[in-house]
Formats: structure tokens, sequence, C-alpha cells
């Protein structure tokens, strides 16, 4: 008896999970909640070993409060204003999942040390899902890592470039607040680039190549 | 006449070109996903290594994706560690590979297929294998099991590099390792045909890449015609890569089956085969099975079928990542072409 069910479409996996005994874990998009005809997100695993629920019980919880996501009744997460944000999901379920379980998940700040500039970095919330990067501090280069910031956060949070002088502001196409969400992506968006590159060869594991092209 | 074979039954008719209810969906190479690891707890490396656990995991490509066939030697190691290779095991999401940098075999006279073949551990765990699945599913589902070429087991054994120099500047010496190395091909085939494989897949990765068309008619067309003669089952070459330029030597060699890559088209494919061989593969793993949508899917499907492809499925072992509901969209495609062109004839 077939016992895969029709649970969505998966955009995301951690094929081995450092906290839970190496169960996989996938996030998955469903396109109605409760009819609403809106994005909801499941967590999933296939695993049936003991404690695998509550694992994922703890995966939800963090998302909740990393990416400032709710819970429905059927336990399918979503954002406030209702839209997919999907790669922002992803990226709040793949910090959820690097979270120790035994590490309580906290809102991450809208400020963060840049390790490259020495700058401290801050991202405003100016009303409308729009949000403003500014620096602070000693270290050089200030425009062009606040252009690099705001682009990352772009990149990883699917948002807009607003066009402003400074090439600072980015927004939601929702145009409402995600701040929550926008203090998880501050984490990763100085390094965009490694952060993505690291992601691409998580990836190509277990793809199988031919002998000739094994080494 | 819906489902009135038994997926055996369709795998069997197609392998001898002979009509069939339907286009089997037929997987000669691994279709195990991490996901399906977790969903029976038969993760990899263990699941390479207990058979058990590998029978458990090969039967979800039936009882989970809706595939023709059972097959459980997701690697291609399992019979050159029986000869010796040092193997990289790996995790959960990751293949095993040989550590070809450590080659065991420098000389033609180095090459010994040891008494214990067949009774090491990694042998010994494909044919349990194999007879429990024999045993579960034996009547309704192909059972595939896998023997590795000599060629292949040339790159294990001797290293990449030094395989392919040995065959540029020393043709008789690489006959010869090929032709002592087949023994390990052969006595690992009966072997599993004597556990109760329906069918064998034969990897001999003469690929598109390195390897020429006039190679494989030089050094291999012979082989695997002698292949036929000696394992008295089906047989499904496997080769990766662009290989329309040796299919018309694949096809003259009496193999049931060629297991084809995405980079040759089906019907350009199909021309040159004919009917002597039959084809099965084609669908794309790197970019259509793993990146992307069911839909893309179910295109490279009907391409296939369309082209008159007798047996559909993976080009070759799936990544280990890819979506269940993707592999799913193969044999969804497959029902959902016939169901339409009967409808409509």
């Amino acid at each position: 008896m077939q016992r895969v069910v029709d649970i969505g479409r998966r955009i995301e996996l951690v094929p081995m999970d450092p906290h839970f005994n190496d169960i996989t874990i996938g996030l998955y998009r469903q396109n109605t909640n409760h009819g609403n005809n809106t994005p909801v997100f499941l967590v999933h695993t296939y695993s049936h070993i003991s404690g695998a629920a509550d694992r994922i019980e703890t995966v939800v919880k963090a998302m909740q409060v990393l990416g400032g996501m709710l819970k429905n009744d059927d336990g399918l997460l979503h954002f406030p204003c209702n839209s997919a944000h999907e790669a922002a999901c992803r990226r709040v379920f793949l910090e959820a999942c690097k979270l120790a379980p035994d590490t309580p998940a906290e809102p991450r700040p809208l400020n963060t040390l840049d390790k490259k500039s020495k700058l401290t970095i801050t991202v405003d919330s100016t009303g409308k899902g729009v949000y403003r990067v500014t620096a602070e501090g000693e270290g050089r280069s200030a425009a062009r890592r606040i252009f690099a910031i705001a682009g990352g956060l772009a990149k990883l949070g699917e948002m807009e470039t607003v066009e402003t002088d400074n090439r600072d502001t980015v927004t939601f196409a929702c145009e409402q607040s995600h701040d929550a969400l926008v203090g998880l992506l501050l984490t990763r968006a100085p390094n965009v680039r490694i952060v993505l590159r690291q992601e691409e060869m998580g990836s190509a594991r277990g793809v199988l190549s031919a002998p000739s092209q094994q080494t | 006449m819906p489902n009135a074979m038994t997926s055996r039954e369709r795998v069997f008719a197609a392998l001898r070109n002979e009509p069939t209810d339907r286009t089997p969906i037929c997987n000669p190479t691994s279709v195990a996903t991490v996901e399906l690891m977790d969903l029976v707890d038969a993760p990899f490396p263990q699941a390479n290594r207990e058979p058990e656990l590998m029978a458990r995991l090969a039967a979800t490509g039936y009882t989970e994706l809706g595939f023709d066939t059972i097959m459980p030697v997701f690697t291609i190691i399992q019979e050159s560690s029986a000869l010796g290779c040092k193997i990289q095991w790996e995790q959960k999401d990751n293949w095993p590979t040989v550590k070809m940098r450590e080659p065991i075999w420098e000389d033609v006279d180095d090459i010994v297929i040891p008494n214990d073949f067949l009774t090491h551990p990694d042998t010994q765990c494909v044919l349990e294998a194999i007879k429990i699945l024999k045993k579960e599913y034996g009547n309704e589902v192909a059972i595939i099991g896998k023997t590795m070429g000599p060629w292949s087991l040339g790159y294990h054994c001797f290293g990449v590099e030094p395989f392919l120099l040995l065959s540029l500047d020393d043709p008789g010496k690489t006959k010869l390792a090929l032709d002592r190395m087949k023994e390990a091909t052969v006595q690992f085939g009966i072997a599993q045909i004597e556990a109760g494989a329906d069918a064998l897949t034969l990897p001999d990765h003469a690929t598109g890449d390195l390897v020429s068309g006039e190679y494989y008619q030089r050094y291999l067309r012979d082989l695997h015609i002698e292949f036929v003669d000696r394992i008295p089952i089906p047989l499904i070459l496997h080769i990766c890569g662009r290989t329309v330029d040796r299919m018309e030597y694949i096809a003259q060699t009496g193999m049931a089956a060629f297991h084809y890559d995405s980079k040759n088209e089906p019907k350009e494919s199909m021309d040159i085969v004919k009917k002597r061989i039959a084809l099965v593969g084609n669908i794309n793993n790197p970019e259509t099975l793993f990146s992307k949508e069911p839909e893309d899917v179910k295109a490279e499907v009907i391409k296939n079928l369309e082209a008159g492809v007798p047996l559909i499925g993976p080009e070759c072992a799936i990544p280990l990542q890819t979506t269940i509901e993707n592999l799913q969209a193969i044999p969804e495609a497959v029902r959902g072409w016939h169901s339409e062109n009967t409808s409509t004839t």
C-alpha cells in the first residue's frame, strides 16, 4: 500500500538534520489556506522514528519565532500578510533547522556587525514593507557595504529594490512589515554570495556522476 | 486493455520486443531518495550493505513510485569492493565511491578475481536482497539486478587515467585485461540470476565524454555479445552520455535493452537502433528530475512515448534529493498518455 501522500510542492530540503538522527526534513508549499487560495507551508519528515514528530514541531515553532510566521489550525505555516515570500520562507526553514533544539529561538535584531567592514549595519522599517539599510562606525566603504547588504536582503527575501540615491532601500511587494523576517535575513545578507554558493554545493551532493568523472 | 498484464509480464514483454498493455516504467538504476530512505528507515550507507534494508528501500520504487520494476543495486561499487578496492562509503545524502586514486591493480597480471568474490559481504548483500525481493514481489514485479561490465571495473581497479592510457598505448593488454575482468561480470550476473533476478543492468562506462564509438566497437561490442551468450536473462546495457555514435554497434550485441542518456534524442536513437534493441531511460536527472517541476518531467516522458521508446525511466541513478512528486510524475505521464491515446483511437 502506498504510504506517500500528496503534501504539496517541495521547495526546500534538509537531507540530514544535524540535530536529530540525520532525518530528512522537507518544506512543502500548498496553495490553499482553509480554501482561501493563499499559500501555506508544511514542514514534514517521512521518518517514523520515535521523536521525529517532536523534532518537526520544534522546527515549526522556531520558524514562527524567527520568521514571524503564523500557524493555522492544520499546523501549516503562513505569513501574516498571506503572501508566499517563498524564498524568504525557505531561508527561515533552513535557519530553523540549524538551530539546536536546546537553544531557544529568538527573533534576530535589526542590526548586525558586518565583519568585512567592521561597521554596525542597521535596518529600519519605514512602513508599508519598506526597509532602509544604514551603517554606523569607523569602517571603510560604508556606501558600498550598504548597497551590498541591501542587495543581499533583496536576493534572500525576494524583495524589491527601491530607487534611492544611496541604493539603500528595499521593500516587500506585499507592502507589509516583516521585522522578524528581515532580522533573520540580515544575518546572512552580508555574505549572500557565500551563502548561496554553499547551498548550491550542498544540493549537488547526491548527484551521481559517471566513474569517468569521479576521482 | 488496461492493466491486463502484471508489471513483471509487461517488462518482460517490452524487453522481448513484444506487445504490452501499456508502456512499462522501468528503472534499470537506482530511484532511491533520502525521503524514501526515511519512509522505510533504510538510509545510506547501511542500505548498500545490509540486505533487508537494501530490499526495503528498493521496494519503494514499486510500492510508492509506481514503477514496474524493483532494482536493489543502488551503487556501482558492490563488486569493486569485493575485488578489493577501497570504498568511501559516505553518508545518507551521498553516493559511495571507489577511491580510484588508490588503484588495486597496475598490470594485467595483477588481475585476480578473489575466491570469496561472491561471498564477500558487499556482493552477498545484493544476492540476499534479490532473494528477499523475489520472495515478496517476484510474481508481480520484475526484479532487476546489476553486474558491472569490465570497462567500468577497469576504471575502478586501475584508475580512470591509467586504464584509458593503457587502452591507447597497448590495445592487446587492454583486451587481455577486459577478458580477465569479464569473469567478475559473468560470475556476479549468474549469481544474481540464481538469487531470483529477472533481468540485469550491465553498466559499462564507455561514456560519450571519454570514449569514442570506434573504441566501443573495438573493445566492447564482442564482449557484450559474449555476455548475452553467457548470462541467460535479458541484459540492459547502461552507458552514460551521448552515445548515438555507438548505438549501431550496441544494437548488434543482442542485449535486450539499452539504458540511454538524455544527451541523445529519443527519435534519433530509435531511428538508429530500429527494433533490434529496446531503449529505456532518457528522462534527464540533474536538470529535469532534480530541479524542475512534474510538468517538465511529464513532457520528457511524452517525448519518449511519442518516439516509440518501449520502456520509460530515468536516464541513470537519480539524485538522492530528487522530489518524490517528480518521480511519481513518470508513471502518471505514462498512464495519462496511454489513456488519452486509447480514447482517441
